[in-house]
């Protein structure tokens, strides 16, 4: 630091860049904006010099771009021809580029590029994947296949063009319509089997699509227009090779040739062959001779074939002579032969008459394509449904009875079936093929049919109508089983069930087998059956032999009762627990009957308050009812409609017992009313004739001070009360206040604090600790817990400038008339502000005439004389109350929707402001009240300091208290206890 | 005792807005206003069954319309728990007011419609001032325990249908909410023209006639199927018929004094429930419903007009 300030500094500093400003991005240069092309060369030019690459090569800018070529005589070289121009010798480097007009790059080209016509519609190739006739080591189409396409077409495919084939189309005469259609049948027929017997693989399948369509097509319009004449549909025929070996059916053994050889002639069907491109480009002679020889692994595709070293030695591979090996060149006779093409000859190969040998069948040989994938629903071999059967025998045994129909269900338990469906079934029978078939009598057949055949699809096969009786009698005949094994079996059970007990009651459980005696009496008694208990008693009494006591009887009774509960037969149990869905389902639609005629609308009328916004009026024309003083509905919180966590908390302290009666009123009730309204809010009242304002005030006021201070349940009676109630119970807005008090600085607090009323109307300590431990729901403590509490306050004297603040207030006030005694001085430093300021209100109110305080009525009696100890402990109580109260008392501004009476001075008002914290209501506007507040606050305070230190004026206070009002005198006797 | 003509469909309008929420007629009952499922409210002719403007603008379904005194403003409520108010010519929205809790079910203008009523989903009444541009209701009452149905108003009192089962009125000049409890949901509200009476369509398949001053039931309408939709019902401009949909695709009309039906309008064969509709303000001869898609104009001088055709 030291060093960078004795260095000199010259010149002037850059202004200190801020904290939060991003310096800006240096400007760009105008010739960084130029937009220049790969050869530097500018690339815009202005619309007047020239526009977009402008002059020859874009020479616009450049010293030859206006210097004009020097003249070049043609007159030497006259002869020599002109260099051919070509487009290109105008076309700018960008045009020949990939994206310009003239590309020069490597692209297929048209004939090349594409194939089909739908590949030239979408623009791309995608490799067709796994053709599954091609079934080489690599799979699908080769790539290069892909690649490379034939410029033209093979000479068949030409051939056939010439003749007027076109691609898509069946070769063949063009047939009829009818014709066509027989062919395709003929082809579907054929597709079939080879899908399913044929060995040669798989068709593809969207020609068996095709094929459906078309004949979809063809069924739609029915004219059989000999006229017309159609291209036979495309189809592959199937090719049957002729077996030249005696492999194993559709096996083929692995391929003598090697892998990347030649493709052999000789074998043209050999699926394991590699495909090989250029096959026919080759011109290899042919080996003659081949061992059999064979390769496990295949010589990869980038591989040189190995020797073959286990390969057996031939004689053949062996020159014994020098002659020339090659086969003399047989001169090809080109002998026009009959019934050939011309260029053509006849095969004279001996390779298609090959004898076919006959292949014997193993015995139980099925023919199955094993590529084709089954559907469980086909018709499965007889292994496996046996296996079915067996696993569906428990359904015969009667244990599979949720796999029934209900038809079948009913034979079994040989229900009538209702007679409605009797007479259907009549009807079908004797209608057994009705023209127009009802669908759903079908639809039913059908489901049954499923039904009947639902043991796992044993059977298969399709679900045919003329299936129909036979499955009917199928189903049936399995009930008939299932019924016969059903009674063998209960036969079975009762037989094996004789020797228990049977279900019914005389001879069911035997619950008291150890007491013969007992258990015969229990046998009659439930024999007896007997309903009512004295019938019981009296039935048992005449039984039970003497000997046995009373209470034994009265036990023996009880048991027997209890059995007979509990050994009920099963079915008996069962009725008490269950009840039939049936029974349910009619209850409910009775009542869903009953009640619409029972249901009688009755009408009710009630009538409630309801105060109309006054805008609302306004907008309708109408005058607002009352004046516009109804009472606010007291959910009218419009302002604050979000419920507040002060809801929840401290809630006690609006409780009702802690309502005082205010001695201020809520502002609308000032107003003057209209001759309905006044009658209305004050109807109860009885207004003495004297002073028409002043009583209603102090009516309900005085009513409170009658009656207790702290009431249990406070029943409103008269309107006021009710409005006071009411607005009682909304002091959301106290007790934000409230925390706001607590969590602030003091300083409000000095503005604000006030005495609690209750505080003020209690008569003892202890009292008023109660009162204010009750009012914060507190538990009661007393003096010593109170203490404990008030720990953590700081009572040391103010120091520093606090000492400063207060002294002067204190000396100011009271300059000379006033020496404070040692011990006494020492107090009023201890003395907080806020007592300060509570004492002075109670001077205040001290000096208040006595007609003009209002509010409840202290004890009439005086307080008790006390001792100088006791008033010592009195203070520091009164110190902690102070304390408590501070912490959790509301501000005054929560009192703003209060409004000071009038008549009262502003200094005497104050001392009666405070007690209205717990309640609030509408009207004036809070920050009046509180600034008129705070004022007077300051105002009493100056006053009281003055007083306070004055014996004298304490004096005065004291008797003017006296006189006035029972209220103020405790407080003042406190004072003097202090001092 | 004006005489009964039976009525016809005269005109079948597609809406081509979904399904039609609701169908409204004006002040004067010239124009008509349907609201769709599509989020917009279509402005037609009746009469010709031409349309004349569309206005979209909601977020959610339209629920219900009406037309200022002079024709000039609309004002709509919708599902997305906003009201909108329109200029009908420009077809802009002028105001846009939020302050219901849930889809705002129904709305109405005051006579001057300087007011704006709506009832929504959280059951509250809602008084906006229209005019200014104020955007917080003047006046919310929450007094209904369900959903508000319908919303009336006349010079003086606020009518709430919910499906509390309860009508309220707020009687503005008295000061005072009367509730008449009628113990089944009230699906739709219609008043007289003399005022004195309510026409409130019930859950239960019933309409009821109720006296405003006593709150007595006077009369019962039955016949038609409400099930579980809210169907609307309406009383006709002469205060002699009261015509209610019906959730089997057709609507029924019945005398008010002696509650038989008088007809039957078969408005399709084929189902759909008929649940909106709006009975001409003026002419009894008019009626308009609503069923899926379609807008149905039902006149009874079918004839007359042909022959001035």
């Amino acid at each position: 630091m030291d060093d960078e300030e004795s260095l000199h500094r010259f010149g002037t500093p850059l202004p200190p860049l801020e904290k939060d400003v991003v310096p800006a991005k240096k400007p760009l240069a105008i010739e960084d904006q130029i937009v220049k092309d790969e050869n530097g060369m500018r690339r815009f030019h202005g619309a007047f010099t020239g526009g977009f690459s402008a002059g020859f090569w874009n020479t616009v800018g450049s010293l030859e771009g206006w210097t004009p070529q020097t003249f070049k005589s043609s007159r030497a070289e006259k002869a020599t021809p002109r260099a051919q121009q070509r487009p290109e010798d105008f076309m700018d480097k960008e045009d020949l580029g990939e994206f310009g007009i003239a590309p020069q790059g490597i692209r297929t080209r048209e004939e090349f590029a594409k194939e089909s016509e739908e590949e030239q519609r979408t623009g791309q190739r995608k490799r067709k994947l796994m053709q599954p006739e091609q079934v080489g080591p690599i799979p699908g189409v080769p790539v290069l296949e892909h690649l490379l396409r034939p410029v033209r077409d093979k000479v068949a495919v030409r051939i056939l063009k010439s003749m007027g084939w076109k691609p898509g189309q069946g070769v063949g005469p063009r047939q009829t319509r009818k014709e066509k259609r027989l062919a395709s049948a003929r082809n579907k027929r054929e597709q079939y089997l080879l899908d399913h017997y044929g060995a040669e693989g798989l068709p593809s399948l969207d020609q068996l699509q095709n094929a459906a369509v078309e004949e979809g097509n063809d069924d739609d319009d029915d004219e059989d227009d000999e006229e017309i004449t159609f291209a036979p549909n495309d189809y592959e025929p199937i090719f049957y090779t002729p077996k030249e070996n005696r492999f194993g059916m559709s096996y083929s053994g692995l391929s003598r040739d090697p892998i990347l050889s030649k493709s052999s002639s000789s074998h043209p069907a050999a699926p394991m062959q590699h495909i090989n491109l250029f096959g026919q480009l080759e011109t290899q002679p042919k080996q003659k001779q081949l061992s059999i020889r064979g390769q496990a692994f295949g010589v990869g595709a980038f591989e040189e074939e190995d020797d073959d070293i286990y390969a057996r030695d031939d004689l053949t591979r062996y020159d014994f002579s020098l002659a020339d090996k090659k086969p003399k060149q047989k001169k090809i006779q080109h002998v026009q032969q009959r019934h050939v093409i011309d260029g053509f000859s006849e095969d004279k190969s001996e390779a298609a008459l090959h004898k076919p040998y006959a292949i014997d069948l193993p015995r139980d040989f099925k023919p199955r394509n094993w590529l084709q994938r089954r559907s469980r629903f086909e018709p499965m071999d007889s292994e496996r449904a046996k296996k079915l059967e067996a696993r569906n025998e428990y359904k015969k045994t009667g244990l599979g009875r949720h796999d029934l129909n209900p038809d079948q269900r009913a034979q079994l338990l040989g229900e009538q079936k209702s007679q409605k469906e009797e007479q259907q079934q009549q009807q079908q029978q004797q209608q057994p093929q009705p023209p127009s078939r009802n669908p759903f009598k079908d639809r039913g057949k059908l489901l049954e049919l499923i039904n009947a055949k639902s043991e796992g699809f044993t059977k298969g096969g399709l679900i045919t109508e003329e299936e129909l009786p036979k499955a009917e009698t199928a189903a049936t005949a399995m009930a008939k089983q299932v019924k016969e094994s059903n009674t063998t079996i209960q036969e079975k059970a009762v037989l094996k069930t004789k020797d228990l007990a049977s279900a019914t009651p005389s001879g069911g459980f035997k619950p008291f087998l150890a007491d013969e005696a007992k258990q015969e009496r229990y046998d009659k008694f439930l024999d007896a059956q007997l309903k009512t208990d004295a019938e019981i008693t009296e039935f048992l009494a005449n039984m039970q032999p003497v000997t046995l006591s009373l209470w034994d009887r009265e036990m023996e009774k009880k048991e027997f009762i209890q059995a007979a509960k509990i050994y009920r037969p099963l079915n008996g149990l069962m009725y008490d627990r269950f009840v039939s869905e049936a029974t349910v389902q009619a209850e409910q639609a009775k009542e869903q009957q009953k009640p619409p005629e029972e249901r009688k609308v009755v009408m009710e009328r009630n009538k409630t308050m309801w105060k109309p916004a006054s805008l609302l009026c306004k907008r309708y024309n109408i005058a607002e009812p009352f004046g516009g003083s109804m009472l606010e509905p007291p959910k009218e919180l419009k302002g604050k409609p979000k419920i507040s966590i002060f809801d929840y908390l401290e809630t006690s302290i609006n409780s009702k017992a802690d309502f005082q009666t205010p001695t201020i009123r809520p502002k609308h009730m000032e107003k003057p009313k209209p001759a309905v309204a006044s009658s209305f809010a004050l109807a109860p009242l009885d207004p003495p004739a004297a002073v028409a304002p002043e009583p209603e005030k102090e009516k309900p006021a005085q009513k409170k001070e009658e009656e207790p201070i702290v009431k249990a349940s406070f029943v409103p009676r008269t309107p006021l009360e009710h409005a006071v109630d009411e607005s009682r119970e909304k002091p959301i807005s106290e007790k934000k206040d409230l925390f706001r008090s607590i969590f602030e600085d003091s300083d409000d607090e000095e503005k604000v604090a006030v005495p609690p009323p209750q505080i003020a109307t209690l008569s003892t300590p202890q009292e008023k600790l109660a009162a204010i431990n009750e009012a914060l729901g507190l538990p009661s403590t007393s003096a010593a817990s109170a203490a404990t509490l008030n720990v953590l306050r700081n009572n040391s004297p103010p120091r520093g400038i606090f000492a400063a603040l207060f002294k002067p207030i204190e000396e100011a006030a009271a300059p000379a008339k006033f020496a404070p005694i040692e011990g006494n001085k020492l107090k009023i430093a201890y003395k907080s502000r806020e007592e300060r300021l509570r004492n002075d209100k109670e001077l205040a109110m001290a000096q208040v005439p006595a007609e003009d305080i209002y509010g409840p009525k202290l004890p009439g009696k005086g307080p008790p004389p006390r001792t100088q100890e006791t008033d010592h402990a009195e203070v520091d109580l009164e110190a902690k109350l102070q304390h408590l109260w501070q912490k959790h008392a509301p501000k005054k501004r929560s009192a703003d929707k209060w409004v000071e009476k009038k008549t009262l001075s502003s200094d005497d008002s104050d001392s009666d402001s405070s007690s209205d914290t717990s309640s609030s209501c509408s009207a004036s506007s809070p920050r009046k009240a509180k600034r008129s507040r705070v004022s007077k606050s300051k105002k009493s305070s100056h006053r009281s300091s003055s007083s306070k230190k004055s014996k004298k004026s304490k004096q005065k206070s004291k008797k003017k208290s006296k006189k006035s009002s029972d209220r103020s005198k405790p407080k003042a006797k406190k004072k003097k206890s202090k001092h | 005792m004006p005489v009964f003509a039976n009525y016809h469909c005269k005109t079948t309008i597609d809406c081509q807005q979904g399904a039609v929420r609701a169908v409204r007629y004006n002040v004067d009952g010239s124009y008509c206003m349907s609201c769709g499922s599509d989020k917009k409210i279509k402005l037609w002719n009746p009469a010709t069954g031409l349309l004349l403007k569309t206005y979209g603008g909601h977020a959610d379904e339209v629920t219900d319309v009406a037309g200022s005194c002079d024709s000039s403003y609309i004002v709509s409520s919708s599902l997305d728990k906003s009201i909108i108010y329109w200029d009908v010519s420009t077809g802009t929205p002028v105001r846009r007011l939020r302050s219901h809790a849930g889809g705002v079910r129904c709305v109405c203008f005051n006579e001057d419609s300087s007011i704006t009523i709506s009832g929504g989903r959280d059951n509250a009444v809602m008084c906006w001032d229209i005019r200014t541009r104020r955007l917080d209701p003047v006046q919310v009452m929450k007094d209904a325990r369900d959903c508000i149905t319908t919303v009336l108003t006349n010079e003086n009192k606020i009518y709430a249908a919910s499906l509390d089962g309860c009508i309220r009125h707020y009687d503005i000049r008295v000061g005072e909410m009367t509730c008449d409890k009628i113990g089944e949901p009230v699906t739709y509200l219609a008043k007289t023209q003399d005022e004195q009476c309510l026409v409130a369509g019930c859950q239960d398949s019933v309409v009821r006639l109720i006296d405003c001053e006593t709150g007595g039931l006077l009369s019962e309408y039955k016949g038609h199927r409400a099930d579980d939709y809210h169907i609307e019902c309406g009383i006709l401009a002469n205060d002699a018929h009261i015509v209610a949909g019906s959730s089997a695709g057709d609507a029924y009309i019945w005398d008010l004094l002696e509650g038989k039906v008088l007809q039957r309008i078969r408005i399709s064969d084929n189902g759909g429930v008929v649940h909106s509709l709006a009975t001409h303000p003026r002419r009894s001869e008019e009626l308009l419903f609503a069923r899926r898609r379609d807008m149905y104009v039902f006149t009874t001088d079918l004839q007359i007009e042909e022959e001035q055709l």
